[in-house]
């Protein structure tokens, strides 16, 4: 299985704080298990809830899941997204 | 009577433990999995005549382990021969987030094991109009599947009805790739396995530890040989299980997906605002501080007089002599050491109990990440490091939430540096001796010290942990994605199970090693070699004609401490001590107390003959009128009692960390590193404080 094609070069962490975007792919193949397992996975859509300042950690919350997820701004930069909003 | 082992495994933040502590009531127990300290709870009932033993394994999303907590899941599962391999496992999910927990029960029932489905909070899912059709999802798992609302108690019979069923056979609905089945034979042919899914877990695992290491070692040549990377063989694994089940899974979850404004995301403004978040949080732990101190004062004083009023009538038990020194002043006294800390350490736990159990732990994680990176840690370590403020023993446990091998390791490391509340009592007591009762800007100059310690304990913790990024090298990238469950009313059996479990621990765990402690040094401090041990009586009666009879008691038991093999230890010591301001007297404080910290002060009250550490202010007086052989000025004045304070806030003065710590790192060098780290940097601490303010 192959990932689809990097389009662009917008990742998660371009985004503001209530912006509605969709996964379209990753930098590259290191990206941890967990950003699977969460369900952070193409074509998910989701809204980025708030960002810490000092680039601290971004909280999303995935579309149809109450929980939401956090990650560094290290781990948004490896997901490459297409903004909704 | 048959007794089946059911394992509950499923995703963080479902509800499994409420589920367990439904399903066990009190008959559960917690323990350790054999070779690590990743803590197992396991239980017992019985249902229509079947005994269960029922194993609480650790939250994972799949079945590919990304910390130590996980690794436990694999390790159970995958191995045979593990002692709390189940018969039958039950795979727990949310309606929200079915996909997932169907993720890992196919892993799981791929390995060959038998699994049923649970998908629990239905009642939180009925509020938000999602319906799960149970015919569809029976069907598409081959298993039974039930609905449980752990928190209400629904479902929990039908569940136990269905741990009897055996499940069909399942059919794989992950293929294996074909670019890897050259090395998924080769790796069945090394293994003897027939499982095709098996060899590919072999595969796609860094470590195989049920595995003979020879094998272990093969599998890896096998990997470097098809230039297999095991994680991408991970993500490859999952991502096609998640494709295949947004195609295959589109009807059997309802989901309205109407927007949810709920309460968590209103409480979310507030509680992880980029301002309000941080005093939120900081007043919280305010709170938490103000009640370990004040709240457990009145049960600490009232544990203190019945162990006092306990030693007095037991006294009268035996006649004077050894056997009654042991009762009262080793074991009692010993034992009454140990209980008085449980309602601090209770205290704390129903604290930590209340936030992990209302989700607002993980929004303390996020707070803290960014803050706590630079120094090498990660947000997950502010669990251990707040805790490490009551205890460093609990503290290092939850350590092992940390992914990175490198934060957890340094989390650990740097933890015991936490003023944990076994320095309290020694703090008190010097600061109460050297630090005048002034007052400074307003406020009292003692609290102010007092709370400079603590500051301190997080100075030196951050301080180290930012030195040992700088040493330490990792192949792995450090990260944090971590999932900020929606915000629940906290369950208030599952917090006092919780509390009860780690009180208990402390209590047996430490306590065992504060008993020992206390009878070896009442051992030691009872006998001698010396003529002027053993003749002490007669001695003081020539050397002092005339002495009243109070005084010659005294004389007679500070002699014979000074002649004891404790005082010959003491002694012994002294020259290296006598820089940093102490006299052989407070070196067998010094020694006594390398076993826990708080044997200070009843060792030096025992030293000072006084035998007994009920009445506070009696020594107290006592300390502040001891004057130091050596230099003729008051054994505890500024300059000794800043150093001694000193000492005490940075030396690894533990025993029960240093076998915790053993235990959780598995390492000899870094548990030998850290004692000899904190306790040198103590020693020139203290050293340089004396030389410079003697």
């Amino acid at each position: 299985m192959t990932m689809r094609a990097i389009s662009q070069n917008k990742s998660i962490s371009h985004l503001k704080k209530g912006e509605v975007a969709t996964i379209t792919g990753y930098v590259s193949n290191e990206v941890p298990l967990k950003v699977y397992e969460m369900g952070l996975l193409p074509g998910v859509v989701f809204t980025v809830k708030q960002q810490l300042p000092f680039n601290g950690p971004i909280c999303i919350g995935i579309e149809g899941n109450p929980n939401f997820v956090a990650l560094r701004k290290t781990e948004a930069d490896l997901i490459l997204i297409e903004s909704l909003s | 009577m048959t007794e089946l082992k059911i394992a509950l495994v499923g995703n963080p933040n479902v509800g499994k433990s409420t589920l367990f502590n439904k399903l066990t009531g009190l008959r559960q127990k917690a323990g350790n999995y054999p070779g690590v300290t990743i803590e197992k709870k396991t239980g017992n009932f019985t249902h229509q005549g079947i005994k269960y033993h029922l194993i609480d394994l650790p939250g994972a999303y799949g079945i590919h382990p990304s910390s130590v907590d996980e690794e436990v899941v694999y390790q159970v599962l995958v191995d045979e021969t593990n002692p709390n391999h189940p018969d039958l496992v039950v795979v727990v999910g949310d309606p929200f987030n079915l996909k997932r927990a169907v993720l890992l029960y196919q892993q799981i029932r791929e390995m060959g094991l038998p699994a049923i489905f649970v998908a629990n909070m239905l009642d939180e899912a009925e509020r938000a109009g999602v319906a799960i059709d149970v015919g569809k999802l029976e069907k598409a798992l081959s298993t039974k599947v039930i609905l449980t609302d752990a928190r209400s108690n629904k479902g929990i019979e039908a569940l136990k009805d269905a741990l009897q069923f055996e499940p069909t056979t399942y059919t794989a609905s992950f293929p294996i790739p074909d670019e890897y089945s050259s090395a998924i034979q080769q790796v069945k042919e090394r293994t003897g396995e027939r499982n095709d899914y098996l060899a590919w877990l072999y595969l796609s695992q860094k470590h195989n530890r049920h595995l003979d290491p020879a094998v272990s070692a093969e599998i890896s040549t096998i990997r470097e040989a098809h230039h297999i990377n095991y994680h991408r063989l991970q993500v490859q694994e999952t991502m096609a299980r998640h494709t295949m089940l947004d195609t295959h899974f589109t009807n059997v979850v309802k989901d309205p997906a109407k927007k949810r404004e709920n309460f968590t995301e209103r409480l979310d403004k507030l509680l992880i605002h980029s301002f309000w978040g941080y005093i939120i949080f900081f007043a919280l732990l305010l709170l938490i501080f103000q009640a370990i101190y004040s709240w457990s004062g009145p049960f600490m004083d009232a544990i203190d007089s019945a162990f006092a009023w306990l030693a007095a009538s037991a006294s009268g038990w035996f006649p004077p002599g050894p056997i009654n020194g042991l009762l009262t002043d080793g074991i009692i006294a010993g034992i009454g050491g140990i209980v008085i800390f449980i309602p601090q350490i209770a205290m704390l736990f129903i604290f930590i109990s209340l936030m992990e159990e209302s989700g607002y732990m993980s929004r303390v994680v996020y707070l803290m990440d960014r803050w706590l990176k630079p120094f090498g840690l990660s947000g997950k370590s502010a669990v251990p490091l707040m805790s490490g403020a009551a205890c460093a023993i609990p503290a290092v446990m939850s350590a092992r939430t940390i992914e990175n091998d490198k934060e957890r390791l340094i989390t650990i490391l740097v933890t015991p540096f936490m003023t944990c509340s076994a320095r309290l009592p020694i703090y008190i007591v010097i600061i109460g001796l050297v630090i005048p009762q002034d007052r400074f800007l307003g406020l009292e100059l003692q609290g102010l010290v007092l709370f400079g310690m603590y500051a301190l304990g997080v100075l030196a913790a951050l301080g180290s942990a930012w030195v040992l990024k700088q040493l330490m090298k990792t192949n792995y990238k450090s990260f944090l994605i971590m999932e900020m469950p929606t915000y629940k009313y906290p369950v208030i059996r599952n917090v006092l199970l919780n509390v009860w479990d780690k009180t208990m621990g402390f209590v047996v765990g430490a306590g065992k090693i504060i008993l020992a402690i206390s009878v070896i040094l009442w051992v030691l401090g009872s006998f001698g070699v010396s003529e002027r041990f053993n003749n002490a009586e007669e001695l003081v009666r020539v050397e002092n004609p005339g002495i009243s009879d109070e005084a010659f008691d005294n004389e007679v038991q500070s002699q014979k401490l000074e002649y004891s093999l404790l005082g010959t230890l003491g002694r012994f010591i002294e020259p290296a001590i006598e820089p940093l301001g102490y006299d052989w007297k407070m070196g067998i404080g010094l020694i006594a107390s390398f076993a826990a910290r708080e044997v200070f002060v009843s060792t030096m009250a025992t030293v000072y003959s006084l035998g007994g550490t009920d009445d506070e202010l009696t020594i107290r007086e006592r300390m502040a009128s001891e004057i130091n052989p050596n230099t003729g000025r008051p054994s505890y004045n500024f300059a000794s009692g800043i150093s001694l304070l000193l000492f005490y806030a940075f030396a690894m003065q533990c025993m029960s960390t240093i076998a915790i710590v053993r235990k959780e790192t598995n390492s000899w060098r870094w548990t030998v590193i850290q004692l000899a780290f904190m306790t040198g940097f103590a020693y020139f601490a203290a050293l340089l404080a004396y030389q410079f303010l003697k």
